[in-house]
């Protein structure tokens, strides 16, 4: 046991002391920590003094009220057709916008703007963007597709470009030394590499714009999220929770469905 | 069928390594020859300097390469249609360099990008004929019973002979390999040499190839040349190349290019070309029919 114990002693000796760039990493972390606390107004107290309300208030969703169902399924399915639509443009956009913010595609004086300005249309969130397109082209879904296209034409051109980035260049090198031009060597050399991480990508993209574009139609921008908005504001709680079970049935289905479809693409 | 011209090649790499210095060298048209040198001896990096896909240092205004009579690069810059030129060199790679995810015919038919329309090209709409062009050229390398196979479904020899046949496919004139059977067992490995020992005796299509192992490339290659780091030891004959030469030239070396089985017989068999060509007979069944 002493030899033990006195093994564990030298090994330690062994280690470098921890420098104070430790515990000054621990320090700051800890203190962001308990600045943002206060800025984001945590009260966990509330959640045990205000349980009754809380049990109240949840009371009011069961049992869900589906008497409208068709009208929410028709919603379902508008909110779909925007995901498709948004989804589909930004495919179509993404790839050139991709390739050309790849370093090994494009010289760093076009990846540099191109990436700067997939950044721009990534940072702004759908909803800002369903906002201002409801102002453009009005009410409607519309709207909600072209929110969804800017933003993840953003998204999915930063995924792209980063798949086009980790190929192997050898079967590209391969292509060139055929006496192929440029889009050649991106045809036969690039694209069959990335095709399954892209599609991938693209599956991945279309389930989350599922889930936003349940959102988008509360600003106005079509779909279920308009129906949403209208019976939280007027407290058919009964209704919300129909509508929000449907939103997770359809969902998760969309879920599963694109898992399978990218396990047979890869 | 092409000769090729190399005046004064030097290349630096990151202005620290010579890995080619002064080098000048004249290939007639359907020769075979032999690359031989320790790694890192500039055989890879010649190779690709005559394909274009490396530029020489700018700095020697005098450093051209003309494959025939045409400058592929000059004064360390590309010509402008380079890309015309390359379509007729056809390159191997150490690694293949195909596209695993593609066909083994979509990977050869790429040979003949150059002569169709581009749209046609992006579209992968091959017409028939090119798809029995890459056919005849699969079978010709014995694999096209294959041809539908993913490429990265193919073991490495086989590879090896759907990149060939891609460059027979090219129509090229001239085919540069390099380290073709480096990454290959033996059996393969003399498959590959003999497919394009084949190809030089019935196409006269020129074939440089760079090799590790010298005694491959002395029973193969009429024309032997010897590099030591970026420069040309000798130039010559096969037949007079003898072990105490390469004994001169690479010292120590010289044990790491000789393969392990013929260590002990010490001197490599000087015999001209294709002797051993009858270990395989039945690669080439399919030509004579």
């Amino acid at each position: 046991m002493a030899a033990h114990s006195a093994a564990a002693t030298a090994v330690s000796a062994l280690a470098p002391p921890r420098s104070w760039r430790w515990f000054a990493g621990w320090g700051l972390a800890c203190a962001l920590l308990a600045w943002s606390w206060q800025g984001a107004d945590i009260r966990p107290l509330d959640l045990f003094r205000e349980s009754g309300n809380m049990a109240e208030f949840s009371r009011d969703f069961f049992p869900p009220n589906f008497r409208d169902w068709r009208l929410y399924a028709e919603e379902m399915v508008i909110t779909i057709h925007i995901a498709v639509w948004g989804t589909v443009l930004a495919i179509i956009c993404a790839i050139p916008f991709g390739l050309l913010s790849a370093e090994n595609i494009a010289p760093w004086w076009i990846h540099q703007p191109v990436r700067r300005l997939m950044d721009a249309s990534r940072a702004i969130n759908e909803m800002v963007f369903a906002m201002l397109f409801v102002v453009a082209v009005g009410l409607g879904p519309f709207a909600g597709v072209l929110a969804l296209w800017v933003h993840t034409t953003g998204v999915l051109a930063k995924l792209f470009a980063e798949a086009v980035e980790a190929i192997d260049p050898q079967p590209v090198e391969g292509i060139r030394a055929t006496g192929a031009n440029v889009l050649e060597e991106i045809c036969f050399g690039v694209i069959p590499q990335v095709m399954p991480l892209w599609i991938s990508y693209a599956l991945y993209r279309f389930e989350s714009n599922v889930r936003s574009a349940t959102v988008v139609g509360m600003v106005g921008a079509g779909g279920i999220g308009v129906v949403l908005w209208d019976v939280i504001r007027s407290f058919q709680y009964a209704e919300t929770c129909a509508i929000m079970i449907m939103v997770i049935i359809t969902v998760s289905v969309l879920d599963l469905a694109s898992a399978r479809i990218r396990k047979t693409c890869i | 069928m092409a000769s090729i011209r190399i005046s004064s090649l030097t290349k630096t790499f990151r202005n620290t390594r010579r890995a080619l210095d002064d080098v000048s060298l004249e290939f007639a048209s359907g020769e075979m020859v032999a690359l031989i040198g320790a790694s890192g001896s500039g055989k890879s990096t010649l190779l690709r300097h005559i394909s274009g896909l490396l530029v020489a240092d700018g700095a020697s205004e005098d450093c051209c390469i003309e494959v025939d009579g045409r400058p592929i690069q000059r004064g360390g810059r590309l010509v402008r249609d380079v890309r015309r030129l390359r379509a007729s060199i056809g390159f191997v790679f150490q690694q293949f360099n195909l596209v695993g995810r593609l066909s083994v015919i979509t990977n050869v038919l790429v040979g003949a990008a150059h002569r169709m329309p581009l749209w046609r090209t992006l579209l992968c709409r091959f017409t028939a004929e090119e798809k029995k062009l890459a056919l005849d050229a699969l079978t010709r390398v014995g694999i096209g019973e294959i041809a539908w196979q993913r490429a990265s479904t193919l073991s490495g020899g086989q590879q090896q002979r759907a990149a060939i046949a891609r460059a027979l496919v090219q129509r090229a004139r001239l085919i540069l390999a390099d380290e073709p059977i480096a990454s290959l067992d033996p059996e393969s490995s003399r498959r590959v040499m003999n497919t394009l020992a084949e190809i030089n005796r019935r196409d006269g299509t020129t074939v440089i190839v760079s090799l590790h192992q010298v005694e491959i490339a002395l029973v193969y290659c009429p024309r032997v040349i010897a590099l030591k780091d970026g420069r040309v030891m000798y130039d010559g004959p096969a037949a007079t190349l003898s072990s105490e030469r390469l004994r001169e030239i690479y010292g120590s070396d010289l044990d790491t290019m000789l393969a392990p089985e013929n260590i002990t017989t010490a001197s490599p068999p000087a015999v001209p070309v294709l002797a051993p060509i009858n270990l395989n007979a039945g690669v080439f069944a399919g030509n004579s029919a």
